[in-house]
């Protein structure tokens, strides 16, 4: 059901003869962004369906390595980057960052995790009194945490205040710039859960 | 054909989580839709975005039917 402005106060009409700001590219980048992102969940199905570690192995190494790459591009490079751009700058890096990353970072961090633990089981390493276990689900779980509490949440909030009449474009430069940093976080997690996974891999 | 409980429960908690944290935003836009500050562009792309990412849950758990390894 579509919410209508049947009964719109004068100020609100004023802004609603205002066209929106939304990019007509934005679905372009959306589509892309699940296109690419349904990809790995349906890799993992396939490898489950065919009973193969091989296909196992090579679809959590690659969302796994695709997610930290990411993260330390974001939070070693993109930071740096953004900070020197004027907030004008900033705002359309955001408008197509935002679209682009949208199922695509969630897609690729939940298959790795899933793939992980199917990878553990197979190997008989889940064992959940083994401290490099523990130690690896209490990252996943801080991983997750930021993911759904700030990441997705953020996105979320960048794409209601460009479709907005007036969008407030400080805080949009604000929110896409707490992404990136919070990426640099997420990198220095994932670095130490390749050290786990590391020493699980020889043990 | 064995189904994996717990890793169907997990996809469950995790697409319910995902589904809160959106509603509460969604009602938001759609509180400023109605008071004419927001295109309705904005509301249609949330209610897309929210159809994908349940989407690619689904696919997730199908993982839970294989009963491998």
């Amino acid at each position: 059901m579509q919410p209508g402005p049947s009964t719109l106060p004068a100020e609100a009409s004023v802004l609603a003869a205002q066209p929106s700001t939304l990019p007509p590219y934005s679905w372009t980048l959306l589509r892309w962004s699940f296109t690419i992102g349904v990809i790995p969940p349906v890799v993992l199905v396939a490898a489950l369906a065919l009973k193969s570690k091989f296909l196992l192995i090579f679809i959590h190494v690659i969302t796994g390595g695709t997610w930290t790459g990411f993260d330390l591009f974001m939070g070693v490079v993109m930071s740096r980057v953004m900070r020197s751009l004027e907030i004008p700058a900033r705002v359309e890096v955001a408008k197509r960052l935002t679209p682009t990353t949208f199922f695509m970072m969630p897609s690729f961090a939940a298959t790795a995790v899933t793939a992980g633990i199917f990878l553990a089981i197979l190997d008989g390493k889940f064992d959940l009194t083994s401290p490099w276990i523990i130690a690896a689900l209490v990252v996943v779980v801080i991983l997750t945490a930021q993911g759904f509490g700030i990441f997705m949440p953020n996105g979320v909030r960048i794409f209601i205040e460009l479709a907005k009449r007036k969008p407030d474009t400080g805080l949009i430069a604000r929110l896409n710039m707490r992404n990136i940093s919070l990426a640099g976080v997420q990198a220095l997690l994932q670095v130490l859960i390749i050290l786990i996974m590391a020493h699980l891999a020889l043990d | 054909m064995s189904v994996n409980v717990a890793a169907l429960v997990a996809v469950f908690l995790f697409t319910a989580l995902m589904l809160a944290i959106f509603g509460t935003l969604y009602r938001g836009a759609v509180r400023s839709y109605e008071r004419g500050e927001l295109d309705f562009e904005g509301i249609r792309i949330l209610r897309w975005g929210m159809a994908g990412q349940v989407a690619i849950y689904a696919v997730l758990a199908l993982t839970a039917f294989f009963g491998w390894p």
